[in-house]
């Protein structure tokens, strides 16, 4: 079993990184079913289970940075378990959920952990030097491969009914609180995008965006348009006053008004 | 400037200077070196598009992915600034916020690499890019995640239920022609847009970070209020009635108040010069504290 389980490590690693990173989707239930089943030694149930996976799991994809379960680790030990026990695809999606769930957890911890990274990578640039912003990022890359290979290892190795004893002993109330901590975070970053781009004088375009999702609720693409149209009338109007002005200025010294608005 | 020739030197040796660049340099806004050459190349823009593939490698919550955003111009931003001081500039700001589709921010990628090209002024470039990245991230949802994701994979499934092993390749191969040419072709289209609009805008710059201010800040107010998420399950008993402190009370006031509270308690406290680590640390109290009390 060694084997297998360092195999499925393997390919969980590299799934961890697709899963965020250069998106060759192969961390999809639909291709990692299919290879965990070929690690597995039987390709036919892994294609499967992988199929019926996806379709189970097809809206579950991240948005603006909300994480819903990960499937890609639900994939790989439901996989493992169908092939296993022989059970149906749909028992190994009910046994791999609370895992995907714990996945979402971990990722969202380490989300969190890597806010400090930047202020390093802050230094880094302060010192011109890019290959520490580059190391940083490859370091991020790095533990979140080592992370996912770790989860899925686990399972495999040790069986199912024993890693999820060990996903239960998981204080709820602390993972709860830090995705909720991590979903007020992107405040700290927009606070430091404020401090340098609030002015008095175009602060109220702030609460003009603000309004416009809250109220309105319209997509962040309409306000954008609306957003470019504004700053396209307020560029138009004030390049005309300098022209008028530019061009008031000659004409005032012949004591030509006529072409004046 | 002696120091800047031995900088030149560094850099191409891919060493970092002892000493940092001060905070008052960091903060002007303009770029001291203002030779606008055409250093980019097409091998270039290949270049940091690839780099770009592994823009969320750090991605975490406080800029989400502002670390490979940077990671993702280093190479371009070393070719363009000689100036150390620049160049520290130019990184500092790359490090702020960001946040796009990671299929389609390559747009942005080209658009900002002809503005840092062109030597527009830090804040413009700021707000411009601030402005991009919303978009995007609708446009890549519902391109990616709403159709092209679930279109191939359906196709790709079904086949698979049929026990057929082409299933996964139909999938892998149907999503990758239209992801990658894309995702590619965007960063050569954004730069040349850029170049082209900024040739046309020149001798207005002023004007120009004003009108992009605008927009970057209709822009963050937009996403303050979709990105950030707080919201509370308390629950008052009064007498007979039930009032929930978030439907009944904070909503009736205004949706979104506790988002907007919270940015501008965070962007108190950075003013006040708070590290932005203590805040984290701050946030994160607040998170697994109010899940006890059972206000969050």
């Amino acid at each position: 079993m060694l084997m297998e389980a360092l195999l499925v490590a393997l390919w969980a690693a590299l799934c961890g990184i697709d899963k965020y990173d250069v998106a060759l989707n192969i961390h999809r239930p639909l291709i990692t079913g299919t290879v965990v089943g070929l690690i597995m030694g039987d390709l036919q149930t892994g294609l499967m289970a992988g199929a019926a996976m996806e379709l189970a799991w097809l809206g579950l994809v991240p948005n603006a940075g909300a994480q819903p379960p990960d499937v890609c680790i639900g994939a790989i030990i439901g996989t493992v378990f169908v092939i296993l026990t022989g059970e149906n695809p749909e028992v190994g999606i009910g046994i791999a959920m609370p895992f995907a769930v714990a996945m979402q957890s971990l990722v969202v911890l380490l989300f969190t952990a890597f806010a400090p990274v930047m202020h390093k990578c802050d230094e880094y640039a302060k010192r011109c030097d890019t290959r520490g912003i580059d190391n940083m990022l490859y370091l991020g890359l790095g533990v979140r491969a080592l992370i996912y290979a770790v989860v899925a290892f686990l399972p495999v190795y040790f069986g199912a009914e024993t890693a999820a004893a060990i996903v239960a002993l998981l204080p709820e109330e602390v993972l709860a609180g830090l995705s909720a901590a991590g979903r007020m975070m992107p405040a700290i970053g927009f606070a430091m995008l404020l401090k340098i781009m609030l002015k008095k004088e175009v602060a109220a375009y702030f609460f003009i965006g603000f309004v416009l999702v809250t109220y309105l609720k319209l997509p962040v693409l309409a306000i954008a348009i609306l957003g470019t149209c504004i700053a396209v009338l307020d560029y138009m109007m004030r390049s005309e006053r300098q022209q008028t002005v530019a061009q008031a200025q000659p004409a005032s010294a012949h004591g030509d008004f006529s072409d004046g608005i | 400037m002696a120091s800047n020739t031995a900088y030149v030197n560094d850099i191409a040796e891919g060493k970092a200077l002892v000493d940092g660049v001060s905070d008052e340099i960091l903060n002007q806004d303009y770029f001291e070196d203002q030779s606008k050459e055409e250093v980019i190349t097409k091998k270039d823009l290949w270049n940091i598009s690839i780099r770009g593939l592994f823009m969320e490698g750090n991605f975490n919550y406080e800029r989400m992915q502002a670390g490979g955003w940077a990671y993702t111009l280093i190479p371009i931003l070393k070719k363009i600034h000689k100036n150390k001081n620049d160049l520290a500039k130019s990184l500092k700001m790359h490090l702020e916020l960001f946040n796009a589709s990671p299929k389609l921010f390559t747009f942005i990628v080209g658009l900002v690499a002809a503005m840092e090209q062109n030597k527009e002024k830090p804040s413009t470039i700021r707000s411009l890019k601030v402005a991009a990245m919303g978009p995007t991230g609708g446009i890549g949802d519902a391109i990616d995640h709403m159709t092209l994701m679930p279109i191939t994979l359906g196709i790709g499934a079904s086949i698979a239920l049929d026990g057929s092993v082409a299933g996964p390749f139909v999938f892998f191969f149907l999503y990758q022609m239209i992801h990658f040419p894309l995702y590619f072709w965007l960063t050569f289209y954004g730069y040349q847009s850029g170049v082209n609009a900024l040739a046309q805008l020149k001798e207005k710059t002023v004007l120009l970070s004003r009108a992009a201010t605008i927009l970057g800040l209709t822009v963050v107010g937009a996403l303050s209020a979709s990105f950030i998420k707080i919201s509370t399950p308390l629950v008052v008993e009064a007498g007979q009635a039930t009032v929930h402190i978030q439907t009944d009370l904070l909503d009736k006031i205004m949706p979104n108040l506790l988002p907007l509270g919270f940015v501008f308690m965070m962007y108190y406290l950075v003013q006040k010069g708070k590290s932005p680590s203590g805040l984290i640390g701050l946030t994160m109290v607040i998170g697994i504290a109010g899940k006890y009390l059972g206000i969050l």
